[in-house]
């Protein structure tokens, strides 16, 4: 929008200021609502922004599920960890989950960040190597192993589902994040642990 | 106002939100009752709001938020017009109709006054905008043609009768 005129204008025949219509333009006053009209504005707010907040709510089961996916993988890593130190590992990487993205290789440790592409790549490096170990590693190991990464998966999959509908959403970012960084960390402890030989 | 109300509304702060309302309340009322008449004014403004709280994640910064809002509200009140049957194919129509309803309306209301929120009122939607748009908000024809749909030709048509039959009605009250 141009900035308001008075009357007339450039763009067309422009009004004489004799003529009977600037005239009465000139004489045409501001008026204030006869009543506040806030209350009516307020009352629809409520309504009209209810649907945005229910976008980041969940559902009874939903919670529930989450709450059993986090005991899950909170007991996978603490039984990984449970089951013998981490020996120092010569022959692979490892990763280590940063929020930063800097892809750069420090002092034999590989640093992967969170855009898609190194977090992929980095899954797929750890993925390959636990495939490679896992006939070190108790089958029982490899079954807790492979629910948890899929619980996880699940999780991840669910927050990017839900960033295609609310990409702002501060809550969704740092859950996918989280989920992420928690995938990362059982593989590498995974592939730590049968690099090891699996005790 | 300040600025920063604008942007705590958009992050869903409601009380920064009243206070933009109060800030811009008046310009936003008086669009409405020129382009719609005074009885569909306060409902108008109304929705205004709260189209403007629905969209205020789009508002970007590249404009004021005054235009930006002035914008959004010529846009409600069109859409207003069109759910009531001012369509765009009838903005054409009513590009022939302004000089007939002021010749009946001439016969009509002879002894009544008239000023010019009443004159407008006799205009059809189409040309009733295209006249508060151009003559009293300072629009151009080419934006006035993008919001309605219709060429710079037909708005400065529309604007040329709108403004022949105001002339009518408001030489017989002086």
């Amino acid at each position: 929008m141009t900035e308001q005129r008075q009357f007339g204008e450039p763009d067309h025949e422009p009004l004489g200021t004799d003529d009977i219509l600037s005239r009465a333009i000139g004489q045409w006053r501001d008026e204030a609502p006869a009543a506040d009209l806030w209350p009516g504005v307020a009352a629809r707010l409520e309504v009209r922004t209810a649907p945005h907040r229910t976008l980041v709510s969940f559902t009874l089961p939903q919670l529930a599920m989450a709450a059993s996916l986090l005991i899950a993988v909170a007991s996978g890593m603490t039984w990984l960890a449970a089951r013998g130190p981490a020996a120092p590992v010569d022959t692979q990487p490892t990763v280590v989950a940063q929020s930063e993205s800097t892809g750069k290789v420090e002092g034999g440790i590989v640093n992967a960040n969170f855009a898609d592409a190194q977090f992929n790549a980095a899954v797929t490096d750890l993925e390959q190597i636990l495939r490679d170990e896992r006939d070190r590693l108790d089958p029982r190991t490899v079954l807790v192993i492979e629910r948890n990464l899929k619980a996880i998966d699940v999780a991840i999959h669910e927050a990017r589902m839900a960033l295609n509908d609310d990409p702002a959403n501060a809550y969704l970012n740092s859950h996918l994040a989280d989920a992420r960084r928690r995938k990362l960390d059982l593989l590498r402890q995974a592939t730590t642990l049968a690099s090891a030989g699996g005790n | 106002m300040p600025v920063n109300d604008v942007v705590l509304a958009t992050e869903g702060d409601a009380a920064a939100f009243e206070r933009v309302y109060r800030a811009h309340v008046s310009r936003i009322f008086n669009l409405a009752r020129r382009m719609a008449g005074p009885d569909a004014a306060d409902e108008l403004t109304q929705d205004v709001f709260v189209r403007a709280w629905q969209k205020l994640a789009l508002f970007r910064g590249e404009s004021s938020f005054a235009t930006w809002l002035h914008r959004l509200a010529v846009n409600v009140i069109i859409e207003r017009f069109r759910a009531i049957g001012t369509a765009r194919q009838r903005f054409l129509a009513d590009s022939e109709a302004v000089l007939e309803i002021a010749h009946a309306t001439r016969t009509k209301h002879l002894d009544l006054s008239m000023d010019l929120q009443a004159a407008i009122e006799q205009l059809p939607h189409g040309a009733r905008t295209v006249f508060v748009l151009h003559d009293i908000e300072g629009y151009k024809h080419e934006e006035i043609g993008g919001i309605l749909g219709v060429s710079a030709g037909t708005s400065k048509s529309q604007l040329h009768r709108a403004r022949q039959t105001l002339r009518v009605l408001l030489r017989k009250e002086a």
